[in-house]
C-alpha cells in the first residue's frame, strides 16, 4: 500500500533526470542552432513584412512587399531561371550518380581510386573549379569548342558567355560537382539490397535490365527518396556556383532567386524586400518537399 | 505583497540607472581633460593598403597626443562589414566611404556626422567634396579623389609608329588609333592588341555619364549609353580588343593586360598608377615606358590642353561616426581636416595614391621613382572635371545593377544595343524608380 507512491516517485524522478540528461547531451548543439539560425530565421518572418534598410526601426509595412514581388519582372526572371536549373538539374545529376553507383559497386580492380575521383568535385573549392570550368568553356580558347570544333561543329555554343548556353553550362558543372556526393550515397544503399535477390532472379531467368527494374530500383527506394529530396532543395537554394561562374549574366540569363535575393539585400539595402523573397523561396522548397513525401508515403504503402 | 516588490523593483531600477549615468558622466568629463586621446579609424587590407597607417601616423606625428588606432576590415565585403557593425554600435569614430555607391545609406541611415565646418575650412581645392552634400550639410571630406585617365604603352606607340596621344582625342580618334595599333602591331610581329577594356561597366558606362551632356541616372533614360556601346562593340568586333566574354571567362586582370603589354591602351581609374609603379619595380609588370593622357573625349570642346577633359571618379571619403564619444569629435574634425588638406595630400602622394587635392601634391607625386615626366602625363594626372559614377540618390544601387546587366548582354553580343536600352528603362521603371 505504501510502496506504490514512493515507486511513482522515483519513476517520475528518473523520467526527469532522464529528460535532463537527453537536454544537456543536446544543449551544446541547440544553443548554436538557437542563436545563429532560429532567431534569425524567426525574425525574417518579421522582417518580410517590413520596409527596412539595416538602419533604424524596420516599419511594418504589411504585404507591400508581396505586392511588388507580383510586378517584378526581375522576380519572375529569376524564379524562371531557378525552375529551369532544378527541372534539368535533378534527373541529371540522379541519373548521373545511379550510373556511377552502380559502375562503381563492381569487383573492379582500382575501384577504390575510381570512386575518389568521382568524390572528388565535391570537396574541390568551388571558386577554383568555377574559374577552370570558365577557361574549360571560353568560347575563343577554350578547349571545349576546340573539341566540338574539330568534331566538325563549326559554330559551338558561347557556354557562359551566351544568354542561351549559359545556364546549360552552369547545370553541366552543378551535375558533375555534385554526382560524386549522390553516388556515395546510392553506394550505400546497394549495400543493403540483399545478394540472395540478384541470385532469386537470375534463377528466375531475368537478365541484367529486369534485375535493375525489379530488383535495384526498388531496393534503392528510400536513398532514391532522400537523394531527390536533397536535391531538390539544393537545387532551388543553388548560389554560390552561379554567382562565381556567371554572376546571373549575361543580362539576366542565370539570374537565379538566392542571387536575386542577395542583390536585393546585401547590395541595395533593402532587407525587407529581400526577407519577402525568402519566405517565398522557403515556401516553395516545403510544398515541392511536401508533395514528395506524400507521393513517396502513396508508393510505398 | 506585490506592489512591494514592485516598487523595490522600481526603485532598485533607479539606482542602477543612477549609477550607470554617474558612471558616463564621470568618465566623460575625466576624457575631456586634455590627456592623450585615442581614435579609431576603418581601413581595409592593411599590408597591402598602407594609405591608412600613413594618414594615422602622419597625423600623431603632428598632434602627438593623439593616437590613431586602426581597424581591419575585409576589402571585398567592407560596406557589409561596417553596416553590421554600425547597427551593432561597434564601429570605430572615423570610417570610410570606401565607394558612393554606398553613402546614400550611411547617410539617410544617420550614420555620418554634419561634418560642414571641416568642409568650409578645407575650401575647393579639394576635389568630390560636393558629391558628400545633402541639403546643404557635408556629411564625409574625401581623402583621395582617383579620376580616370588613358595609360598608354609608350615603347607599343613607337614600335607601331603611331604618334602617341596628345590630348586632342574623342573617342573617334581613340577608336581609330586602337584599330591602327593592332594592325600595326601584328605587322611588325607583336601580339599585343590596340585597346584592353576590362570587364566593368563603368569602364564604358562612367564615360558616358560623365561626358554626354544632359545625361542623368535617376531619368531612367538611358539612350546616352548608345554611342559608346556602339564604339566598344566596334573595337571588339574588329579584334582590336579582347571582347568581354573571353576576358571574363579567362579571369583576365587588367594589371596584367597593360602591365605585360598585351594592349598598348587602357582606360583606368588613377590608383593604377601606384600598382604600376610597384610591379615595374618588383617584376610583376615588364619595364616598358608609359604615359598618361585625359581620357578620350564627347567632342572638341573639351579637348587640348587649354581645356578642361572631362572624366569620372567616385572619391574616397571620411566620415564620423556619431556615435563618437562628444569629446572626441573635435579630434576627429581634426583629422579630417588633415587627410584632406595639404600635408594629408602629400604624405598620400608620397606612396602613389591620388589625393583630393591633386594640384597641390604633382610636383610629389612625379618625383617618385618610375613615374613619366613628359608634361601631358602631368596634365592628365592635375587638369580634369570629375564627375561621380554614383551620383548620390536612393536609386543608384538599384539601377546600376540594371546596367549592369545591360552591359553584360550588349558587350558579349546576346541583345542589340536598342533593345537592351529599352529593357533597361523598363526595368528601371518598374524595380526601381516606382519606389
Amino acid at each position: 500500500m505504501t510502496s506504490m507512491p514512493v515507486a511513482r516517485r522515483r519513476r517520475g524522478r528518473l523520467v526527469w533526470r532522464n529528460t535532463l540528461v537527453g537536454w544537456s547531451f543536446l544543449l551544446p548543439n541547440f544553443v548554436g542552432f538557437a542563436v545563429l539560425t532560429l532567431v534569425p530565421v524567426v525574425l525574417l518572418f518579421y522582417y518580410a513584412f517590413t520596409d527596412w534598410d539595416v538602419f533604424g526601426g524596420a516599419q511594418w509595412s504589411g504585404l507591400a512587399n508581396y505586392r511588388q514581388l507580383l510586378h517584378d519582372h526581375s522576380f519572375w526572371t529569376a524564379l524562371e531561371n531557378t525552375l529551369y536549373y532544378t527541372v534539368a538539374h535533378i534527373p541529371l545529376t540522379l541519373a548521373a550518380s545511379l550510373a556511377l553507383a552502380l559502375l562503381l559497386n563492381r569487383k573492379l580492380r582500382g575501384v577504390a581510386f575510381f570512386r575518389t575521383v568521382a568524390f572528388f568535385p565535391y570537396i574541390t573549392s568551388i571558386v577554383a573549379l568555377a574559374q577552370v570550368w570558365n577557361m574549360l568553356f571560353s568560347p575563343g580558347y577554350g578547349p571545349i569548342n576546340e573539341i566540338l570544333r574539330w568534331v566538325g561543329i563549326s559554330h559551338p555554343p558561347g557556354w557562359t558567355t551566351s544568354s542561351d548556353w549559359s545556364m546549360p553550362a552552369v547545370i553541366i558543372v552543378g551535375t558533375w560537382r555534385e554526382m560524386g556526393y549522390y553516388m556515395l550515397l546510392f553506394l550505400a544503399g546497394l549495400q543493403t539490397i540483399p545478394g540472395h535477390l540478384y541470385e532469386a532472379a537470375r534463377v528466375d531467368g531475368a537478365n541484367a535490365w529486369q534485375r535493375f527494374r525489379a530488383v535495384t530500383l526498388p531496393g534503392l527506394r528510400p536513398t532514391t527518396f532522400f537523394v531527390t529530396v536533397m536535391l531538390t532543395i539544393g537545387s532551388f537554394k543553388v548560389f554560390d556556383l552561379i554567382l562565381v561562374m556567371t554572376n546571373g549574366g549575361p543580362g539576366q540569363s542565370t539570374l537565379v532567386l538566392s542571387q536575386f535575393i542577395y542583390q536585393k539585400g546585401f547590395v541595395e539595402n533593402q532587407f525587407g524586400y529581400a526577407s519577402a523573397v525568402s519566405i517565398v523561396l522557403f515556401l516553395i522548397c516545403l510544398v515541392v518537399t511536401v508533395v514528395q513525401f506524400a507521393v513517396n508515403r502513396r508508393r510505398s504503402s | 505583497m506585490k506592489r512591494s516588490i514592485a516598487v523595490v523593483l522600481g526603485a532598485a531600477a533607479t539606482a542602477i540607472s543612477l549609477v550607470l549615468t554617474g558612471c558616463g558622466s564621470g568618465s566623460d568629463s575625466s576624457d575631456s581633460s586634455s590627456g592623450p586621446v585615442t581614435l579609431t579609424l576603418a581601413g581595409w587590407s592593411l599590408s597591402t593598403t598602407p594609405e591608412f597607417k600613413t594618414l594615422a601616423d602622419g597625423f600623431h606625428a603632428a598632434h602627438p597626443d593623439v593616437t590613431v588606432q586602426l581597424k581591419e576590415y575585409d576589402a571585398t565585403n567592407y560596406d557589409t562589414q561596417m553596416i553590421a557593425d554600425l547597427a551593432a554600435g561597434k564601429a570605430p569614430d572615423i570610417y570610410v566611404q570606401k565607394n558612393l555607391k554606398n553613402f546614400y545609406t550611411y547617410q539617410h541611415g544617420k550614420q555620418l556626422l554634419d561634418v560642414s565646418d571641416v568642409a568650409k575650412q578645407l575650401g575647393d581645392s579639394v576635389g568630390g567634396l560636393s558629391d558628400y552634400q545633402v541639403d546643404g550639410k557635408t556629411y564625409a571630406i574625401p581623402y583621395r579623389q582617383d579620376t580616370w585617365v588613358l595609360f598608354y604603352n609608350k615603347d607599343l606607340f613607337t614600335k607601331a609608329g603611331v604618334p602617341d596621344p596628345d590630348g586632342s582625342w574623342t573617342w573617334d580618334d581613340y577608336v581609330n588609333a586602337s584599330k591602327q595599333l593592332t594592325a600595326k602591331l601584328k605587322s611588325a610581329g607583336s601580339k599585343a592588341l590596340g585597346d584592353y577594356e576590362h570587364t566593368w561597366q563603368s569602364t564604358v558606362q562612367g564615360f558616358a555619364l560623365a561626358q554626354t551632356p544632359g545625361a542623368s541616372l535617376q531619368s531612367g533614360n538611358f539612350s546616352y549609353l548608345k554611342p559608346y556601346y556602339s564604339r566598344a562593340l566596334d573595337l571588339q568586333k574588329s579584334g582590336a580588343q579582347v571582347s568581354l566574354g573571353d576576358a571574363t571567362t579567362n579571369s583576365l586582370t587588367y594589371q596584367a593586360e597593360f602591365g605585360k603589354q598585351q594592349a598598348a591602351m587602357m582606360l583606368m581609374g588613377t590608383w593604377y598608377i601606384a600598382t604600376l609603379l610597384s610591379q615595374q619595380a618588383s617584376g610583376d609588370a615588364d619595364q616598358f615606358q608609359w604615359g598618361m593622357a585625359p581620357a578620350p573625349q564627347f567632342d572638341k570642346s573639351t579637348t587640348g590642353t587649354s581645356a578642361t577633359p572631362v572624366s569620372f571618379g567616385d572619391p574616397t571619403g571620411l566620415g564620423i561616426n556619431p556615435k563618437i564619444s562628444k569629446n572626441k569629435v573635435a579630434v576627429a574634425k581634426q583629422f579630417l581636416a588633415y587627410a584632406a588638406g595639404t600635408d594629408g595630400a602629400k604624405a598620400l602622394a608620397g606612396i602613389g595614391i591620388t589625393p583630393a587635392n591633386t594640384s597641390a601634391v604633382t610636383g610629389t607625386f612625379f618625383a617618385l621613382k618610375g613615374m613619366p615626366t613628359d608634361d601631358l602625363s602631368k596634365f592628365a594626372f592635375a587638369t580634369h572635371n570629375t564627375k561621380p559614377e554614383n551620383p548620390v540618390s536612393k536609386y543608384t544601387a538599384g539601377l546600376q545593377n540594371i546596367l549592369n546587366d545591360l552591359h553584360t548582354s550588349v558587350m558579349s553580343a546576346n541583345k542589340p544595343v536598342d533593345a537592351a536600352i529599352t529593357d533597361a528603362q523598363q526595368r528601371a521603371k518598374n524595380e526601381v524608380l516606382n519606389k
